[in-house]
C-alpha cells in the first residue's frame, strides 16, 4: 500500500511566542522548529498500519521553506521512507491544501504510483484551523474521515476510529482516502541511532509546483493577548495562613 | 454594517440549540443587516434561534449528524441564499463541518474566531495563534466562513419569544454518503457542562493522584459547580476528557474558576481567560497561572484543598 503523511513544521508548542516589537511580527526564533505533535501522530499511526498489512511504503511531504527538510529527515528516522519538500507562496489553508493536492500528483507521477491513505495531523499546533486535510480531500475528490484514533485495513477499504465527544465512531471508506489523525492511545516512537544514520543518507526531493490558488485570508495585524490586570500573590508562613487570607478575599469579592 | 446578511448554523443537540448557536446570532446581528438561522434535523429550533436574534430561518429535515451529509446541505443554502458570510460553531462537529462547507465552496474559512470589527468597510476577524499567545487580525476575500468559538460572545441574556421570523422549509437531496458510520458507541456517559458553569473547580498534573483528583472533585461538588481538567490530567485518566478545559478542550467563562496544580499551558490558559475571577493554588510561585489570577497562592494545592473544603463546609453549615 502507497500511504502518504503531510506534515508541516511549527515552532515548539511548549514555548510562548511573543510579539517582537522590532519587526512587529510574532518572534518565531524563540521556538525550536519541530513537527508539528498531530502529525507525528499520523506518522505513527501510518507506521503501524504499515507495520500491521506490510509491504507498503510511507513518503512525507511538507509545504515549507528549505529547512522544513529537517522535519522531513525527523520523520524519516521513524517510519517514512522517502521525503518531499513543496515550495509554494501558501499562506492559508486553501492554498495550502491546493499545494500538497498538486504535489500528490507530483510525486505520483515521479514515483509511478498512486496513494491509497493520505494522512494528516487534525490541526496544527501553531494555526489550530483544522481545515487542510479537510480541504485537500476536497481538492483531490476523494473521500475524509477526521480526529482517527486507530485505523484498520479491511477487505473494502479502511475502518476508522474516530473520537467523537460522547466516545468515538467507527466509520468505513473506501480508498483512495484522507484520513486526519487526533492524539492516539500511543506516544509516536522515538528514533534510533541507527534509524537517524539510515535517514541521513535518504535525498529529500524538491518539488515545484507551479501557481497555486490565490489565499483568501490574509493576516492584517498580529498583537499579544490584553493582559489581565495582575492579582495578588499570597506567600504566608503557613498554608493555613495563606488560605485564611484567601478565602477572606474571596468572601470579599462576593465569588464564594 | 459591515454585511448584508450572515448565515449562521445553528449546532443542535437533542434537537436544542447548543449555546455557541445562539451566541453566534449576538455576533452576527452586530455586523449584518440580516441574519438568517439554519437549523438542520431540529425544526423546533428555528423558533429559538427567532427569538435569540435571527431575523429568519430555514430548516432542513435529515437524519443524525453526519458531516458529509451536512455540509452538502449547508452548500447548497449558502448557494441559494448567497450570504456574504457564513458562522459555525467551533464544536468538534462545527470545525469538521465548517472546514469541509469552505472546501466544497472554495470559500476562505477562519477557525476559532473570538472577535469581530468593521475597518475600512471590511469585516477583520480575531483568531488565536501559537496557543492563544498571539491574536491574529484576518480579513477574507470572498464569501466567509467563520467558526466561532464559544464563549467569545454572550447570547441574548432573555429570548424574545413574541419576535416574529419566517421559518422556510428548504429540501436537499443528498447523494451516496463515501464514508460510512458503522458504528457510534458511547463512552462517556456524564454530562459534563463546562460552557455554562457558573463555577468550576479545576485540577492539573499538580494534584497527583487519582485519588487526591477526588478533592477537587469534592469542593466542586460543594460549591455546585462543575470539575475542570488539563490534558495531562485526562491523558493520566482521572477524569474523563469530558472535562477538560482548554485549547484542545472546552472554553470556558465561570464567575469563579478555581485552578489546582495548574502551572498555566499557554493552551489551558487561553480556554479559560474569560472568567470573570481566577482563584490559583500552585507550589511554584513563579507558574504562569499567576499571571492571570486575581488570587494566587503559594503552596501544595492537594492540603489547599482539604483546607478549603473544610471552611466551605463550616459556611455552608
Amino acid at each position: 500500500m502507497e500511504i502518504l503523511v503531510c506534515i508541516k513544521q511549527v515552532p515548539d508548542d511548549s514555548v510562548n511566542i511573543k510579539m517582537n516589537p522590532a519587526t512587529n511580527a510574532p518572534d518565531l526564533d524563540i521556538a525550536t522548529p519541530i513537527v508539528n505533535a498531530f502529525d507525528t501522530y499520523a506518522l505513527e499511526m501510518a507506521t503501524r498500519l504499515k507495520e500491521a498489512i506490510g509491504d507498503s511504503t510511507i513518503t512525507v511531504v511538507s509545504v515549507g521553506p528549505d529547512k522544513a527538510k529537517d522535519a522531513i529527515k525527523t520523520c524519516l528516522a521513524v517510519g517514512a521512507s522517502k521525503g518531499y519538500v513543496v515550495k509554494a507562496d501558501a499562506t492559508d489553508t486553501i492554498s495550502t491544501a491546493d499545494a500538497l493536492a498538486k504535489a500528490v500528483a507530483k510525486i505520483e507521477e515521479a514515483e509511478g504510483v498512486k496513494f491509497d491513505i493520505i494522512f494528516c495531523g487534525k490541526e496544527s499546533t501553531d494555526c489550530a484551523s483544522g481545515q487542510v486535510g479537510t480541504m485537500l480531500a476536497e481538492d483531490l475528490d476523494v473521500p475524509v474521515v477526521t480526529n482517527l484514533v486507530d485505523i484498520e485495513k479491511i477487505d473494502a477499504g479502511i475502518s476508522a476510529k474516530q473520537e467523537t465527544e460522547e466516545g468515538y465512531n467507527i466509520i468505513e471508506v473506501a480508498m483512495p482516502c484522507v484520513v486526519t489523525v487526533t492524539k492516539p492511545e500511543y506516544e509516536p516512537r522515538y528514533p534510533t541511532i541507527k534509524s537517524k544514520m539510515a535517514a541521513r543518507k535518504i535525498p529529500i526531493g524538491e518539488l515545484e509546483i507551479g501557481d497555486v490558488v490565490a489565499p483568501a485570508v490574509t493576516v492584517v495585524a498580529n498583537a499579544e493577548p490584553p493582559k489581565k490586570a495582575a492579582g495578588v500573590k499570597i506567600n504566608e508562613e503557613t498554608l493555613e495562613e495563606s488560605m485564611a487570607m484567601a478565602l477572606g478575599m474571596m468572601r470579599d469579592a462576593k465569588v464564594l | 454594517m459591515g454585511c448584508k446578511n450572515v448565515m449562521v448554523y445553528v449546532e443542535t443537540a437533542e434537537s436544542k440549540p447548543v449555546n455557541v448557536g445562539l451566541e453566534m446570532l449576538t455576533a452576527a446581528k452586530e455586523v449584518a443587516e440580516k441574519v438568517t438561522a439554519v437549523v438542520i434535523g431540529a425544526a423546533d429550533a428555528a423558533a429559538t434561534a427567532i427569538a435569540y436574534g435571527a431575523d429568519d430561518a430555514i430548516t432542513v429535515d435529515a437524519a443524525e449528524y453526519n458531516t458529509e451529509a451536512y455540509a452538502a446541505i449547508v452548500v447548497e443554502l449558502v448557494k441559494k441564499y448567497a450570504p456574504e458570510m457564513l458562522f459555525v460553531g467551533a464544536t468538534p462537529n462545527g470545525k469538521d463541518l465548517g472546514a469541509r462547507v469552505a472546501a466544497k465552496l472554495k470559500a476562505g474559512c477562519v477557525t476559532d474566531v473570538i472577535g469581530m470589527k468593521e475597518a475600512d468597510g471590511k469585516i477583520v476577524l480575531t483568531a488565536p495563534l501559537y496557543g492563544g499567545t498571539i491574536y491574529s487580525d484576518v480579513t477574507v476575500e470572498g464569501t466567509v466562513v467563520a467558526i466561532i468559538r464559544g464563549g467569545a460572545f454572550k447570547k441574548a441574556e432573555e429570548p424574545d419569544t413574541a419576535k416574529e421570523g419566517t421559518i422556510t422549509a428548504e429540501t436537499v437531496e443528498i447523494a451516496d454518503l463515501r464514508a460510512k458510520i458503522v458504528n457510534s458507541v458511547q463512552e462517556i456517559s456524564e454530562s459534563v457542562n463546562l460552557e455554562e458553569a457558573e463555577i468550576i473547580v479545576a485540577g492539573g498534573r499538580g494534584v497527583g493522584s487519582a485519588e487526591n483528583y477526588e478533592l477537587v472533585k469534592e469542593l466542586a461538588s460543594l460549591l455546585g459547580g462543575v470539575v475542570g481538567a488539563t490534558r495531562p490530567v485526562i491523558e493520566e485518566g482521572w477524569v474523563s476528557r469530558a472535562h477538560q478545559v482548554g485549547q484542545s478542550g472546552k472554553i470556558v467563562a465561570p464567575k469563579l474558576y478555581i485552578a489546582c496544580g495548574i502551572s498555566g499551558a499557554a493552551q489551558h490558559i487561553s480556554g479559560i481567560t474569560g472568567s470573570d475571577y481566577i482563584v490559583a493554588i500552585n507550589k511554584d510561585e513563579d507558574a504562569p497561572i499567576f499571571e492571570i489570577s486575581n488570587i494566587g497562592i503559594v503552596g501544595n494545592c492537594v492540603d489547599a484543598l482539604k483546607i478549603m473544603i473544610e471552611e466551605v463546609k463550616k459556611m455552608q453549615a
